[in-house]
């Protein structure tokens, strides 16, 4: 799979990692400080921040195993500053990561419009759901707060990840750094570049 | 003694870690993951050398997260049946719906004391590096990870100044924590833009040096498995099965 990559799209996977992995730790501490107050249900409706850096790698590579990789590298620099929450955030990395990458396959990597990028925040959303849904416990919770949980997490993963992977892409994208990279290319219209 | 946890190979504690992690998340008794947690606590205690207070205002955050568990469990759980042991304001708690509460409680300081012991005994690069060369990713992720590490300061650096170069301009700050939110985009935009030129640059230089991303079989420093890591997974799984067992048996 790595073989059809260039070493400076993986090398902008991984410093995207970086800066997401830093707004990724922000939005834990807070979420954290928010859970005491309203429980699980605080994680919920931010949870698609936590799905951006993937839909992000997608919208500007283009190529099978993006999301999924820039998911897992960001799981993996957050541990490398120093999180707490340390191995963990990894699998829920890939959990995640995986998710989007169903999405993307599933439309044969071809498309990658805003109904398939805010597709992918739900496969992230529902991912990581079935997981959390495992780790967590969800299974000791009343089945109807679990299916607010759900729909408020789809939402949370369309909206933020989807709409506004798709917003920081363009505004990327209008900043004319990201010639050399397929969604440059595709913009011209030339798709097999 | 105290130096085993940090000596062990950092891809056989992250497994060892995940299956207890996975295994642990089967059971819905409080004292499977009681007991796991006070053996984590004890491994550490006895088996490395950390920063106690920077651990223990780790934990004091984790147990707010927990405390916000218990009471949603307690309020929102699935009816399991069981005997009313408590009411107030219209919501009867029973002993079962109490019991599965104090275990996710219990679970989350279980999940958080063993996130910990990883964080805290584990060193960033080797922990790459053992991943490379145990459980074999390819270098090349690895040492884009490697890449995006050692930016992490110079990515510091940069939104400082793309900060105050915004100030300068007279770009508003604003007082409202949500409007300085939405602002972030502002930093966040040219941070990105920055990102992609850095790796462009050091995608070059790498591949200028000969870098290819093939997988090797000689490593300038080799990270090995030894007789410490049999002994560690040996610990681990027996604080594991007689946290399993001991949990079952007093439930």
């Amino acid at each position: 799979m790595l073989k059809s990559w260039k070493l400076k799209e993986v090398v902008l996977m991984s410093l995207f990692a970086v800066v997401f992995g830093i707004v990724y730790l922000l939005f834990v501490h807070a979420a954290n400080i928010w859970a005491a107050v309203i429980g699980p249900l605080a994680y919920e409706w931010m949870f698609g921040i936590w799905f951006i850096v993937s839909i992000i790698c997608m919208y500007i590579i283009r190529k099978p195993g993006a999301a999924f990789l820039s998911e897992t590298m960001a799981a993996a620099i957050e541990v490398l500053i120093g999180n707490a929450m340390g191995p963990r955030l990894i699998l829920s990395g890939v959990i995640q990561g995986l998710g989007a990458e169903a999405a993307f396959a599933l439309t044969g990597y071809k498309h990658f419009n805003i109904l398939v990028l805010m597709l992918a925040g739900i496969g992230s959303a529902v991912f990581s759901f079935v997981y959390g849904y495992f780790v967590s416990g969800y299974a000791a919770l009343d089945p109807s707060f679990v299916a607010l949980m759900f729909t408020i997490r789809v939402l949370s993963g369309a909206i933020i990840a989807g709409i506004g992977g798709k917003y920081i892409g363009d505004a990327l994208l209008a900043t004319g750094s990201l010639r050399g990279y397929a969604i440059a290319r595709a913009k011209k219209g030339d798709v097999n570049a | 003694m105290r130096n085993l946890l940090h000596s062990m190979n950092p891809s056989v504690k992250f497994v060892l870690v995940t299956v207890s992690m996975l295994t642990i998340a089967f059971f819905f008794n409080p004292w499977t993951p009681l007991l796991f947690w006070l053996g984590i606590i004890l491994l550490q205690l006895t088996m490395s050398r950390i920063n106690w207070k920077l651990w223990l205002l780790f934990m004091l955050l984790f147990s707010i997260g927990a405390f916000g568990y218990l009471w949603t469990t307690v309020v929102f759980g699935a009816d399991t049946g069981g005997t009313v042991i408590l009411s107030f304001a219209g919501i009867d708690v029973t002993d079962e719906q109490w019991a599965r509460a104090l275990s996710l409680a219990f679970r989350v300081m279980a999940f958080s004391t063993l996130s910990l012991l990883f964080a805290f005994t584990t060193d960033p690069v080797k922990f790459i590096m053992s991943l490379m060369q145990q459980l074999k990713l390819s270098p090349k992720l690895a040492y884009g990870v490697m890449v995006g590490y050692q930016f992490l300061p110079v990515m510091k650096d940069e939104f400082i100044q793309i900060q105050q170069a915004q100030r300068l301009r007279g770009a508003e700050t604003e007082k409202r924590s949500w409007q300085r939110l939405l602002a972030m985009r502002r930093v966040l935009i040219p941070m990105l833009a920055g990102a992609v030129r850095k790796a462009e640059r050091s995608a070059f230089a790498m591949e200028a040096r000969g870098f290819t991303g093939e997988p090797r079989s000689a490593y300038y420093r080799p990270v090995r498995i030894g007789r410490t890591d049999w002994l560690m997974s040996g610990v681990f799984l027996a604080i594991l099965l007689a946290s399993c067992i001991g949990g079952s048996w007093m439930s």
